[in-house]
């Protein structure tokens, strides 16, 4: 038997969905709706600008895994290349 | 280099790092496993006598690692560094943040070997043994505790819709967890016949549309304004999109159960809602498009933003042509092919996985005060993602179309191996793609949370 099952958690969904709902319109969640555009904007930390340091070590690094994934990506294309040319055999 | 300018609470962000490093780390192995078994359909012999690696064993282990590894903890990574912002105050407790990351990543192991162990209760998107779902329960309970208490100790009394989406997903997942995996039943997880059918499918699609979009919607909400420094064109909107989300998508899991003689008036509000669901999400597309509006330079010029907004366009597609699937007549041709297949791919790892991407990137150098450790690889795996996707798309809705008419017609499944095998390999080509984008960016994750970073591009 699983109609209980279900109408509980109908019930449950609906009653949490329409007390958050009357809890919002009360506490006056959708009033102030022109600040409430600019909330992400506020108090921003830039952290984006900050002086970077250049390495030697890491831009040979940074070639070194680029060879590695081109190594891979020519491992995708290779295997692509076999499968065209010996596509009539299988 | 440190930068006096970030301000970097005490807690220092312990949570979102973990998260940040569960979800880069779980990538790789999801992607591997994806890989695997892209292999396995080119090669089946490949894994011959290796029972733990078997296909049947390595998709569910991908596709659950993929939601509960990758995605979803990449977007509860953003989410727990914007929530307290948002509100103005500091995460209720880290403590019980970092907590949930040892948990989860101890359930993901879980995961792993009970799946390859052949522990499985064999419902799609619900595998998990028992004891592995009452864990996924308590840690969506961990994590609802902390941002209830976090929204208790607000400083901003109106809460942004970023922390809404980010809410309910917590909520409505914690509920529809327990009821998709009948979680009353230890032994089975399942009811019987149809009715469990309806179910699965009730909560299998709500992982989708009430966990990852919320959870996406609230990381794009609150990136883009960021990124191209203007506010939300219209928060009256997004608050309609939400609500409209709520009302909408929890109507549509039967669509998956279009051909199953299922109840027709239960087939009938699937399908409406299906198209009805052009409503939550224009209504979240126009409002993230009309902010960036004029401003994709600075969309451009931050790797964050780049991999949100591809998201977006993602959503625009993957929403679309969801809706146009759950039309009957189309489904006849797509339904069990690798269209569906495609459509996955573009809403879990083009959707929600760039906007996990980017949320995590867009973060990274708020929560070490540091800038990214390379922008360069950043910028590589956001192409390589793109490219793999695209890709997936292209190739598997061919498949899918070639199946799905031949089907139609009469033809036998075996008779059309050899047609498609093509495309398995060009499809596996592409995973290996992902893969590799995967290990470049827990490479450069690791490296910007640990290391001093150096200029490398
Ligand atoms: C308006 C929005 C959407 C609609 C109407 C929709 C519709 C559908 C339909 C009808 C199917 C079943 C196809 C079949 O079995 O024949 C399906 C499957 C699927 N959808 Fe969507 N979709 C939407 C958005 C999304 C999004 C945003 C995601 C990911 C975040 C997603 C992920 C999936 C996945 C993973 C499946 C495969 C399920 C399986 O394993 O069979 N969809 N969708």
């Amino acid at each position: 038997m699983y109609l209980p099952y279900f109408v509980t958690y109908i019930a449950a969904g609906l009653i949490i969905a329409l007390a958050v709902f009357f809890w919002a319109l009360r506490n006056g969640q959708f009033r102030d709706q022109q600040r409430a555009r600019f909330l992400p904007l506020e108090a921003d930390p830039e952290a984006r600008g900050a002086a970077v340091r250049k390495s030697r070590f890491a831009r040979l690094e940074i070639a070194a895994l680029f060879f590695l994934v081109a190594a891979g990506l020519a491992a995708s294309a290779a295997v692509v290349v076999f499968a065209l040319i010996n596509a009539n055999r299988w | 280099m440190e930068n006096q300018n970030v301000h970097i609470p005490a807690s220092g962000y312990r949570t979102a790092k973990g998260f940040c490093l569960t979800s880069a780390f779980w990538m790789m192995v999801a992607t591997f496993m994806g890989l695997l078994g892209a292999t396995e359909l080119i090669a089946p012999d490949i894994t011959e006598n290796i029972g733990w690696l078997v296909f049947g064993r390595v998709r569910p282990i991908h596709i659950n690692l993929v939601l509960f590894g990758f995605v979803t903890p990449g977007l509860m990574a953003a989410a727990f560094y914007y929530i307290p912002r948002l509100l103005r105050t500091e995460l209720y407790s880290e403590t019980l943040g970092v907590g949930t990351v040892v948990l989860w990543n101890a359930a993901l192991v879980g995961v792993v070997v009970s799946l390859a162990a052949g522990h499985t209760q064999g419902r799609e998107y619900a595998e998990l043994i028992w004891p592995l779902d009452v864990g996924v329960v308590v840690v969506f309970a961990m994590v609802f505790v902390n941002f209830v208490m976090t929204v208790a100790t607000r400083k901003e009394p109106v809460l942004y819709v970023s922390v809404w989406y980010a809410l309910a997903g917590v909520v409505l997942t914690t509920l529809t967890y327990c009821l998709g995996n009948i979680i009353w039943r230890p032994d089975t997880g399942a009811l019987a016949g149809i009715p469990d059918a309806i179910i699965l499918w009730f909560y299998g699609h709500n992982i989708f549309g009430l966990l990852l979009t919320p959870l996406s919607a609230g990381v794009a909400y609150y990136v883009i304004p960021r990124a191209v420094k203007a506010p939300l064109y219209s928060h009256t909107l997004s608050l309609v999109g939400f609500w409209a989300l709520l009302v909408v998508y929890t109507h549509i899991g039967t669509h998956h159960l279009l051909q199953v003689p299922v109840p027709t008036w239960l087939k009938v509000i699937s399908i409406v809602d299906s198209v009805a669901m052009v409503i939550p999400v224009m209504a979240f597309l126009i409002n993230i498009w009309y902010t960036a509006k004029g401003r994709l330079g600075e969309i451009h010029a931050d790797i964050g933003a780049k991999f949100v907004f591809t998201g977006t366009i993602m959503y625009f597609f993957v929403s679309i042509q969801g809706s146009m699937m759950a039309l009957p007549q189309v489904q006849r041709v797509t339904h069990f092919n690798n269209w569906v297949v495609g459509h996955a791919h573009i809403g879990v790892l083009g959707f929600a996985g760039m906007i996990a991407l980017g949320g995590l990137y867009y973060i990274l150098p708020y929560l070490t005060g540091r800038p990214l450790y390379s922008r360069f690889l950043a910028d590589f795996q956001y192409w390589m993602v793109l490219i793999g996707v695209s890709g997936f798309t292209v190739v598997l809705t061919i498949v899918g179309l070639i199946q799905g008419n031949a089907w139609l017609n009469g033809e036998t499944v075996y008779r059309l191996l050899p047609p498609v095998h093509i495309y398995y390999v060009l499809r596996a080509a592409l995973g290996l793609m992902i893969f590799s984008s995967a290990l470049l960016g827990f490479y450069n994750i690791t490296r910007s949370m640990f290391f001093e970073p150096g200029e490398s591009s």
